[in-house]
């Protein structure tokens, strides 16, 4: 094995022009993956995280069916139990109780439709970015102060500002009509545009006292360490639940976010599935021209008692070797411009892509994230396009019959 | 006693269905110890018969017997062990293996059969120092003349203990002088050696050493001459 070991390392170098086209197309595969599909990563996750910590949290507690209807009728008795086991919950950084409905919001000949979400200021900055993201005034206060934040192009449609009073009405949960005036004390800069233009948010009881909800909630939000958690928060607290109650995590919650980055995906790895083609025909070109030209030699091999299976693994060690070559050049160039890139997010200051991302409701920055499955998916993709790439030239010059092979030129 | 025959060997060949017959029916045996040439003119046959011989390709009809054992009875990876153990080759483009050097193109057979590294180092210097080129050990084949490429290629023939080593045109590619002292360096190995030698050649120094000279004329032998 010694022996076909180093006849394949001195073979790789016999023409080092080609070996080095062929690896250094190699290397160029190598880092297209790598930053790509660490950049598929790094911009995936901080959509994840801009999403959940703009709203929804990694997962949420709701009543049943509350996720497709969202009305007032699927609640939760939100109990001291209840809490205790969210804070015994491994994962769980931070969670939130809420009381969602929806109304109608008027200052004086202006009404807009709006979602109202009532919160606790207090345990929703552990959950959500929304206490940040007050841009003119200050974030809800104390219980029963009737204080309202407003999303900016909600305030500025209903021209109204700093201390003004809004009229807010809908249909409270005893299907009486519930209508109070609340003060205007802040309002909200949101990356999603739609949602900017249609949230109030108010304090937890004041929405239970004008939705005559008592103490019920809608949804306790959930924010865990990292996204990857979500599944084992959603199980270990769905374990502890009654079967009135449901627990989501994030991608059931946005079902549309998993399609986006489904999609995303899906185009990026048609991209480098047609980078990775590329470089198999570059390896199968290298080997066969190389098989070709040494078919004498493997006739005088063959000739001289070395078996045909010897003849195949030189080959293939010889394609294994030009994939190792490219793929550590490629690792060594990759891996520190994609740790630098890890640390060094880039945000967008073109207009036009800025409002693209502002658009979908995310921060418009493209991130990086470097997890060990991209070094070892690379690794495993380019050995296995060269192991590929070898079957026909090795298979070619295995079979050669040594009389044939000693009279070809 | 023979340790090579050729029992009413046929070969045809068959191009695009046009067959071209390159042996018409050779018996032969071939003996321990002999230096022995297979002469005539091109196209006669000799290469056909010594690839025959060398478990290279097969024949057509009739059989090759090597030391009792049909050739035609054997797989392939009984050949290529035959091959290893049994025989020798000298070509007449000396192909020696290009990313190797002298030494380890000697070397190259010895592991094949499992020598130990240490003793098969020692063989090949002492191989490569009896056909004189003992301080070319280290040489790749592009950077020595044909002569010592060819000299390399006996020391490897020779390296795993043959019991024949055939040899098609040793001497074709190589000028007079260089020619006369390799057949002498395959002389010397044949007698004091013991090696057994079959060439096919149509050069008159090889023939006019060689102990047995066999001529073959379109296919067949046309002679067997003994000295």
């Amino acid at each position: 094995m010694r022996l076909i070991l180093r006849l394949a390392w001195r073979n790789v170098w016999r023409n080092p022009r080609r070996t080095g086209l062929t690896v250094s197309a190699t290397v160029f595969a190598v880092l297209l993956v790598i930053v790509f599909v660490s950049m598929g990563a790094g911009i995936h996750e901080q959509m994840i995280e801009d999403a959940v910590r703009l709203s929804s949290g990694h997962a949420s507690i709701s009543g049943r069916g509350y996720l497709e209807n969202r009305t007032l009728e699927q609640f939760i008795d939100f109990d001291p139990e209840l809490a205790r086991q969210l804070d015994a919950t491994e994962g769980v950084v931070g969670w939130a109780p809420r009381v969602v409905g929806f109304g109608l919001l008027s200052s004086g000949p202006d009404t807009h439709g709006i979602a109202v979400l009532g919160v606790d200021p207090d345990r929703e900055r552990w959950v959500t970015t929304l206490p940040e993201r007050v841009r003119d005034g200050r974030f809800i206060g104390q219980p029963g102060g009737r204080e309202i934040v407003l999303g900016a192009r909600l305030a500025k449609s209903l021209e109204v500002g700093l201390g003004d009073e809004v009229l807010l009405y809908s249909v409270a949960y005893s299907l009486e009509m519930a209508y109070e005036l609340f003060t205007v004390v802040g309002t909200m800069k949101l990356p999603d545009s739609a949602m900017e233009r249609g949230l109030a948010v108010v304090h937890i009881a004041d929405a239970q006292a004008f939705f005559v909800y008592g103490d019920r909630v809608t949804e306790v939000a959930i924010l865990a360490g990292s996204a990857d958690d979500t599944a084992q928060i959603v199980s270990a607290v769905s374990a502890g639940v009654g079967d009135e109650v449901e627990v989501h995590g994030w991608p059931e919650i946005m079902p549309e976010l998993v399609q986006f980055i489904f999609l995303d995906d899906a185009g990026m790895y048609i991209m480098l599935l047609i980078l990775v083609v590329v470089v198999a025909f570059g390896i199968l070109n290298t080997l066969l021209m190389s098989v070709l030209e040494r078919r004498r030699e493997f006739g005088v091999a063959l000739a001289l008692g070395l078996r045909p299976r010897a003849i195949f693994v030189l080959v293939y060690l010889e394609s294994m070797a030009l994939a190792a070559l490219g793929l550590a050049l490629g690792l060594g160039i990759a891996l520190p411009l994609v740790l630098y890139l890890v640390g060094h997010p880039i945000d967008l200051d073109n207009e036009a892509m800025k409002g693209a991302y502002e658009m979908l409701g995310f921060e418009p920055r493209i991130s990086w994230k470097l997890k060990p499955t991209h070094p070892l998916g690379s690794a495993i993709t380019i050995f296995g396009v060269a192991a590929l790439a070898a079957l026909y030239p090795a298979f070619k010059a295995s079979r050669a019959r040594p009389v044939d092979a000693l009279r070809s030129v | 006693m023979a340790i090579l025959e050729a029992r009413n060997v046929t070969k045809v060949y068959e191009t695009r269905g046009v067959e071209t017959p390159a042996l018409r029916g050779v018996d032969l045996e071939v003996e321990a110890g002999e230096f022995s040439a297979l002469a005539g003119p091109s196209g006669s046959g000799k290469t056909t018969l010594l690839n025959l011989f060398g478990a290279l390709d097969e024949p057509t009809t009739g059989s090759v017997i090597l030391e009792g054992q049909c050739l035609g009875e054997l797989s392939a990876m009984e050949l290529a062990d035959l091959r290893l153990h049994k025989l020798g080759f000298v070509f007449q483009a000396y192909n020696l293996i290009p990313v190797l050097t002298a030494r380890e193109n000697v070397e190259f057979v010895m592991e094949l059969q499992g020598v130990k590294p240490r003793e098969r180092q020692e063989r090949a210097e002492k191989l490569l120092a009896e056909v004189g080129l003992a301080d070319l050990g280290a040489k790749r084949p592009l950077e020595m003349s044909g002569g010592q490429q060819q000299r390399v290629a006996v020391a490897r023939a020779i390296a795993s203990g043959p019991r024949i080593v055939l040899a098609d045109e040793p001497t074709a590619n190589l000028d007079s002088k260089t020619a006369g002292q390799l057949l002498d360096l395959m002389h010397t190995m044949n007698r004091e050696r013991g090696v057994t030698f079959l060439f096919s050649t149509h050069d008159p120094m090889v023939i006019d050493k060689a102990s047995r000279v066999v001529r073959l004329v379109d296919g067949r032998i046309s002679a067997d001459e003994r000295r």
